[in-house]
């Protein structure tokens, strides 16, 4: 998104705001029920979708005849329904923008455009702080509004939904009583938009709450109808509080400074040259302490990571204030985003079934997160060591030119498997002679068999195994009538 | 997804000191002539001190156990491995004498949990004949297990059928797999060592069960081709443990599988998955090359070889071998058949695995940081998670690790003080350099640290950016300080 289009669609928010600023937002005029049904797909049996399961929350209407909802309420969505809690008017909607990491999605009436035209739009309030009083706003079963005033506390930079994006949340203290099972809530500060409720301990009675200026940034960025994402440094760092540490880096007590243990290639601070073994000082003039936090002038001490995620756009140039080698350095840094469907092992996966193809009971499958994750709560002591290395190191496998880790995730028994039954998750290396660098390359190589075999390599036990071709064909129609498809590649 | 392999629980079967037995031993002379065909068959009880391998330079734990031995020879006496491991004392005693005599460990093989035991003063034993041993016996044939398993003090006798001949996994190290014999008469912790009798021979050694309910009347014997094995190993005066193939193969099952590989569709051959580089098939099988014969027999696709009218695993035949013995294999590679031959030896990277015993652990305890080489022992100890470590840990040989760093040094704790208060983040990491220097084995940490080259000692770790680092000039009165404080006697052992 270029600096043009920002200020291009800043103008344009302002515009419709100021025609449609005719009534205050209020909870029977501004939130509407979301029902969405959702069915993700099993990753061990590719082919197939799991059971379906509902969802219920309250959405903010946003001008344009827009839904606001936390992405978690649109995942693997079948169906989205939009509901007036007064008339109980329904509508099927759409996800028209949906950010995974930020935990955000904008929903649109398929067809009935005038749907919400008898709402009031929510305008952002942007400036929430320390102590101020936010309402959360939800309905009875019934259609009758209910406020609960709670106050804001404090604000932390933390995951939302996805274990590996972290953003600003903002924590507010004070009972909340969830309705009609919600999943999301607005929240409203003199009935502005002041951000979503998307959890609620009843146990410390805390809300957390995504504030509107994470809000406003997302829907800044989906005006040109092209969504980029948040922008990331891409870097893993550690702290500097020990003086022996300090001492040896050279930083003086003035300066904080946090260490960069780790670049991750393609990404922002790598672009800028960025390197390990560098101390990030500050940014855009911002001193950043030994603890990786800058003093935010609303909520104090937060960590750095806001400024990049949640101040700054991808394309935006920032200061990088560096100490390398004892020397000062300032780098000027362009934010760039690498997108979660660049990774070696995609972080997340929704909206779409897994990639895979069946050669004759083989099945391959790009490895993923969530297939890690199919190995129960501990799967980051359960899984195979080997997969889980690759999740932490992809770069080994990025730099033999890998794109995607493409595994045998298990086998069908099957004529064409005989002798194979037990093989399951192992790195596939190469068939039929074609390095195996995505699922493509199995598609590929699938349909190049020499002298009437299959020949399948991997990089640990067994190593080598042979399918009979015309074998494996005849079981990928047999699979194929049984089971309806034998491959996904996108 | 889980993994289905259900693992069982194999117990050994020395009765550990915690089921101690009641010291007011009674004596009945009669009784005594009753037994004395049984003389043969005595009592040893085993004073041991067990490694700390959390606090390394501590002596160790005390325990104790017993378990059963017998003559074999002239003032020799055979028991498993495991009821003499990390022994300090060793009292032998025999039926209807009360006295203790003290023995002593002439060889221990850990690899097939088998020991010789030595009386200091062998009078008592005069007169008293060892035992002949016998041959491999047949399925459903009986035998008797004669011993001093838990539930009495004095000897007992308890007989069965010969269930199954396999080749299986001896618990003792976990990493060595050989013949062993089930049978169905009750074998009980305190058996262990003990003979298996048929027609007055020995034909077994009683070593290990399940434990539990897992399964019901199933012990397990160490047979004679193992025994006379370990005999025949010692007669030089050392023991110079079992060789290896060190390969990993794969059933050829598949026909595509063995049309591929150009073989008829005969059942004979199995496919060479990967030979270590640096063991004795290395260099010779490679990937993909079929073993179809192994000193002239052949081998089925199931690898299993008919050897003396019985189906057994391939491996049987080295497993009668000793180091510098050559074996003769027919590999088919490239749709040629070829003959050539293997000098067997030992492969020493498999050990990482396997539980160690009578050995003393070694460290380095630097600015309150303990260092240690990764193996099975010291996973156990410490119960490490970390990615890293467990890799190392599973892959050190697969992944060809153990020819990049023979050792593999892990930060294993850290005892706290005013040095090293900002590292317990680096807890259970591998320590990749010290100074710049790449670390391979125990000794190039302690050589690297003892090195006085600049005011800092760096330490990377292995997928850290972040290394530790100790500013010099701290680290004497440091050392001195951490110490004493924690009680530690001696900073650093690095082995004899």
């Amino acid at each position: 998104m270029t600096k043009f289009s920002i200020l291009l669609s800043v103008f344009g928010i302002s515009v419709s705001l100021w025609s449609e600023k005719l009534e205050a937002a209020s909870v029977d005029k501004s939130v509407i029920r979301v029902n969405t049904t959702m069915q993700s797909y099993n990753l061990v049996q590719p082919w197939e979708k799991g059971a379906s399961s509902t969802r219920i929350g309250l959405g903010a209407v946003l001008p344009e005849g827009k839904v606001l909802v936390t992405a978690q309420m649109v995942t693997d969505a079948t169906y989205i329904e939009l509901e007036k809690p007064d008339t109980a008017a329904k509508t099927t909607a759409q996800v028209i923008t949906v950010d995974y990491e930020a935990n955000l999605a904008l929903l649109k009436p398929i067809n009935d455009n005038d749907f919400l035209s008898d709402r009031v739009p929510f305008e952002l309030d942007t400036n929430l702080s320390p102590k101020d009083k936010v309402e959360a706003w939800q309905f009875e079963a019934s259609g009758t509004p209910v406020t609960t005033q709670i106050t804001v506390s404090k604000a932390e930079v933390r995951q939302s939904f996805i274990d590996t994006a972290r953003f600003l949340q903002i924590q507010a203290n004070g009972p909340v009583q969830y309705r009609s099972g919600s999943f999301t809530l607005p929240v409203a500060k003199n009935n502005k938009l002041a951000g979503l409720l998307i959890s609620y301990s009843s146990k410390d009675q805390i809300s957390n709450i995504l504030p509107a200026s994470i809000i406003e940034h997302f829907l800044k960025d989906s005006e040109d109808g092209k969504y980029t994402g948040f922008p990331n440094l891409g870097i893993m760092y550690s702290q500097t509080l020990d003086e022996q540490f300090r001492n040896y880096l050279k930083l003086d007590q003035e300066n904080g400074g946090v260490f960069v243990s780790k670049v991750i290639e393609g990404a922002s601070a790598a672009a800028a040259s960025i390197k390990s073994g560098d101390v990030i000082l500050s940014i855009n003039g911002k001193g950043i302490d030994s603890r990786g936090n800058y003093n935010d002038p609303v909520w104090g001490k937060l960590s750095f990571s806001h400024l990049v995620r949640g101040k700054a756009f991808t394309g935006d140039s920032m200061k990088i204030k560096i100490l390398r080698e004892g020397q000062k350095k300032e780098v000027d840094l362009k934010l760039i985003r690498r997108p979660a469907e660049d990774y070696l092992i995609d972080p997340y996966m929704f909206d779409r079934g897994p990639k895979f193809s069946i050669i004759g009971g083989l099945v391959f499958q790009e490895l993923s997160v969530p297939f890690l994750k199919l190995f129960g709560n501990d799967w980051q002591s359960r899984a195979p060591i080997k997969l889980l290395m690759a999740h932490a190191n992809p770069e080994m496998y990025e730099k033999e030119g890998r794109r995607k880790l493409v595994i045998l995730t298990r086998t069908i028994p099957t004529p064409a498997t005989l002798g194979y039954e037990r093989l399951s998750t192992l790195i596939v290396t190469k068939i039929n002679g074609i390095p195996i660098n995505d699922i493509h390359d199995v598609d590929k190589a699938a349909s190049m068999p020499a002298n009437g075999q299959h020949r399948i390599e991997f990089d640990s036990y067994p190593k080598l195994i042979f399918l009979d071709a015309v074998l494996a064909g005849r079981v990928n129609a047999a699979l194929e009538q049984r089971i309806g498809i034998t491959k996904r590649l996108k | 997804m889980k993994s289905s392999i259900f693992s069982f629980i194999i117990t050994i079967l020395a009765w550990e000191l915690a089921t101690a037995e009641d010291k007011n031993e009674k004596e009945n002379t009669n009784q005594a002539n009753n037994s004395s065909r049984y003389e043969a068959v005595v009592r040893i009880e085993n004073s041991s001190l067990n490694p700390d391998y959390r606090s390394p330079w501590n002596t160790g734990r005390d325990s104790g156990g017993n378990g059963t031995g017998w003559l074999v020879g002239e003032n020799k006496f055979l028991t498993n491995a495991h009821v003499v491991s990390n022994s300090r004392i060793i009292y032998i005693k025999k039926v209807g004498d009360a006295k203790p005599y003290r023995a002593k460990i002439v060889h221990i093989a850990h690899d097939c949990d088998l020991a010789m035991l030595e009386l200091e003063d062998p009078s008592a034993f005069e007169g008293v004949s060892p035992f002949d041993i016998g041959k491999l016996p047949q399925l459903d044939t009986t035998v008797k297990v004669i011993g001093y398993p838990i539930g009495g003090e004095r000897i007992s006798i308890t007989s069965g059928v010969v269930s199954r001949i396999d080749f299986l996994s001896y618990s003792h190290t976990s990493v060595d797999l050989h013949l062993t014999i089930q049978i169905d008469a009750a074998i009980n912790p305190g058996n262990s060592g003990g003979p298996v009798i048929q027609n007055g021979k020995v034909v077994g050694v009683a070593f290990q069960g399940y434990s539990g309910n897992v399964a019901q009347n199933t012990g397990y014997m160490i047979p004679t081709p193992v025994i006379r094995r370990f005999l025949k190993d010692v007669e030089d005066g050392n023991y110079d443990h079992y060789v290896d193939l060190s390969m990993s193969d794969f059933p050829l099952i598949n026909p595509a599988q063995r049309k591929a590989l150009g073989l008829a569709n005969d059942g004979i051959g199995i496919m060479v998955a990967a030979a270590e580089e640096d063991g004795s098939a290395g260099g010779i099988l490679k990937t993909g090359d079929v073993l179809l014969a192994i000193d002239g027999r052949p081998v089925k696709s199931n690898g299993l070889i008919n050897y003396e009218g019985e189906d057994v695993n391939m491996n049987e035949i080295v497993e009668r071998k000793f180091a510098g013995d050559v074996i003769k294999l027919k590999i088919w590679r490239q749709n040629k058949s070829i003959d050539t031959k293997v000098t067997l030896k030992r492969f020493l990277p498999y050990l990482i695995a396997a539980k160690k015993y009578d050995e003393k652990p070694r460290y380095i305890m630097f600015s309150g940081l303990v260092f240690q080489p990764l193996d099975r022992n010291l996973m156990a100890a410490h119960g490490m998670k970390n990615l890293q470590v467990r890799y190392h840990f599973d892959s050190y040989v697969s992944a060809d690790i153990y020819k990049d760093r023979p050792e593999v040094i892990v930060l294993t704790s850290i005892l706290p003080d005013s040095i090293n208060s900002y590292f317990s983040n680096f807890k259970h990491s591998i320590v990749d350099e010290v100074n710049g220097v790449k670390v391979k084995t125990l000794k190039d940490v302690h050589d690297a640290l003892a090195k006085d080259n600049g005011d800092y000692i760096i330490i990377s770790l292995l997928g850290n950016g972040r290394p530790i680092v100790i500013e010099r000039a701290k680290v004497e009165s440091a050392q001195k300080r951490i110490q004493e404080k924690y009680n530690v006697i001696k900073d650093y052992y690095l082995g004899d």
